[in-house]
């Protein structure tokens, strides 16, 4: 039981890391990204490959957060001539698209088999539950790391400017101010927390493959900010921590749901979550930790 | 020399000339006025004036340079202010974090700022925030200055802009309609406000209003406009007393 504790909170904190990214481009910079689950993909995959051709994992979860930093920045090119709903198409289109690009490029990623034998955070502890709560103790030191930077960003002067492309950006150009720039780096650093949530994914699972990618863990990303509190880091990490103890914990409804099989129950769970955002929506749209009129 | 002039402005949609040859000029600290009937083009030349729109014919020289192709950020940076007929403030920003947010800035909007060198943006940000406050308690938006600008009334919002295009210490402000949907002690204040602007700190403005009276009592020139074209200019009592104006502007009624 203790262990699984410890592996559902490891993934919890895995999915705060994306959403602490996602709430820094969507909740403070207004950017509508729908292809979050590509630079977690180029992450986890980046990290995985390299770390299977022997790489050690410290400079393999660097490459993985600067890989995935980097594909983020035609996107954020993008980002510039297309406004919010178009944004959100591309992206989600963009995620698909690497998604397909694993897939097909067998000679590097062994496409639909996926990559098994990834080596494990921690491997040196033995099997135990030391190199999980080793890698517990390290996600949460990275997203403590995370979210004290995000805070001091957005309280800074450059997240005043962040915060105000996101309300007028015609009005921060006839200030004088670019909002191209910020627009392209609040991106390169969201995919980057995407690209390290990857990496820690990777070698959590020690087995990736495409199915793991689709555009359904940018929805549950979504799903957290949402009702966390967009344009509030507090908000994304209490949206996450409430997303997987509903997701995990609803696992063990059906125990006491008699005559409900797996697969219906699953689905049951997927349609609480979408009544869930549904409620939100309407009645509290600021999300739990949101203030008033946002 | 003027200090701004447009020359021979075009744009048409289509068919439908929105402006058509349309030219103004700003001497230094003058104060200019342009009114007309909805839809005569008036925010359309400030959007080209100011670069948001990009007209398809003629020019625009500011401080002695053609600023014609520039971007509106470029624009603005030479000290070309301008404010929205619908305020466009930052809504989830207080009032003084509106002002900040507009402030020039050498190092503190730097991505590097935000890891590195935080001496140095806590002093620019201490000088900034001492302009801004100057310019705060000058437009009396101190009672409001914590607030979320989302909760202002009309009135505050257009003092909010106004105080926004400060902070870039220009040398010309285009106004869209300064007193719309607001109350007459505001219109009064907000004249006031403009006046002493222009002696004091030598801004030049250009004034979109309809609110005629008011209007009148601001400025040096006035252009009538309709229909994509100014029909009328010059003295702002002698020009509301033409005939053609009365026409054009007021349906011939008064």
């Amino acid at each position: 039981m203790e262990a699984y504790l410890v592996a559902v909170a490891v993934i919890a904190l895995i999915y705060m890391l994306l959403a602490i990214g996602l709430n820094l481009q969507y909740g403070y910079t207004g950017l509508v990204n729908f292809g979050h689950v590509a630079f977690y993909a180029i992450g986890a995959y980046a990290s995985a490959l390299l770390s299977l051709k022997g790489w050690p994992l410290a400079p393999a979860f660097a490459v993985a957060m600067l890989l995935a930093g980097l594909a983020a920045y035609p996107i954020g090119l993008l980002s510039l001539r297309l406004s919010d709903d178009y944004l959100a198409v591309v992206t989600l289109g963009f995620s698909e698209t690497v998604r397909l690009v694993i897939q097909q490029e067998e000679w590097l990623t062994r496409g639909v088999q996926g990559l098994p034998g990834i080596p494990r955070l921690f491997q040196f502890l033995g099997v135990g539950q030391y190199a999980d709560i080793a890698t517990l103790g390290v996600l949460i030191a990275c997203n403590v790391v995370a979210i004290g930077l995000v805070t001091h960003l957005v309280r800074s002067p450059y997240g005043r400017l962040i915060q105000a492309v996101r309300d007028d950006e015609t009005a921060v150009q006839a200030l004088g101010k670019d909002p191209a720039r910020v627009k392209v780096q609040v991106f390169m650093l969201g995919a980057g927390l995407a690209g390290l949530a990857g990496a820690f994914y990777a070698h959590v699972i020690t087995y990736i493959s495409p199915d793991q990618f689709l555009p359904l863990v940018t929805f549950y990303v979504w799903i957290a900010i949402i009702i966390g509190g967009p344009g509030r880091t507090s908000g994304a990490v209490i949206g996450s921590l409430i997303l997987l103890v509903f997701l995990e914990g609803s696992r063990f409804a059906r125990d006491f749901v008699p005559g409900v099989s797996e697969v219906q129950m699953a689905s049951v769970r997927l349609a609480l979550v979408g009544l869930a955002l549904i409620l939100f929506t309407i009645y509290r749209p600021q999300g739990i930790m949101g203030r008033q009129n946002l | 020399m003027p200090l701004l002039a447009a020359a021979d402005i075009s744009k048409s949609y289509g068919e439908f000339r929105v402006l058509d040859r349309v030219s103004f000029e700003v001497p230094e600290r003058g104060v200019v006025g342009i009114v007309g009937t909805n839809g005569a083009g008036k925010s359309t030349l400030f959007a080209a004036v100011s670069g948001q729109l990009s007209a398809d014919a003629g020019s625009v020289t500011f401080d002695g340079d053609d600023i014609s192709n520039l971007p509106p950020m470029r624009r603005a940076q030479r000290g070309l202010g301008r404010t929205f007929q619908v305020p466009r403030e930052f809504k989830h920003l207080s009032v003084r974090e509106n002002l900040l947010a507009a402030a020039p800035r050498d190092y503190g909007e730097t991505l590097r700022s935000v890891f590195i060198g935080w001496a140095r943006v806590a002093k620019e940000e201490a000088r900034l925030a001492e302009t801004a406050e100057r310019w705060i308690s000058f437009l009396n938006l101190k009672a409001v200055m914590g607030q979320l600008a989302v909760n202002l009334s009309g009135g505050q919002k257009k003092l909010l802009e106004l105080g926004r295009v400060l902070m870039l210490n220009p040398k010309c402000i285009l106004l869209d309609e300064p007193f719309a949907g607001v109350n007459p002690v505001l219109i009064g204040e907000i004249s006031d406000k403009i006046r002493e602007l222009n002696a004091s700190q030598g801004i030049a403005f250009v004034i979109i209003e309809h609110h005629l009276e008011a209007l009148k009592a601001l400025v040096q020139h006035l252009y009538v406009m309709d229909q994509g074209r100014v029909i009328a200019d010059g003295d702002p009592v002698v020009v509301l007393d033409d005939p053609r104006v009365h026409e054009a502007y007021m349906g011939g009624v008064i």
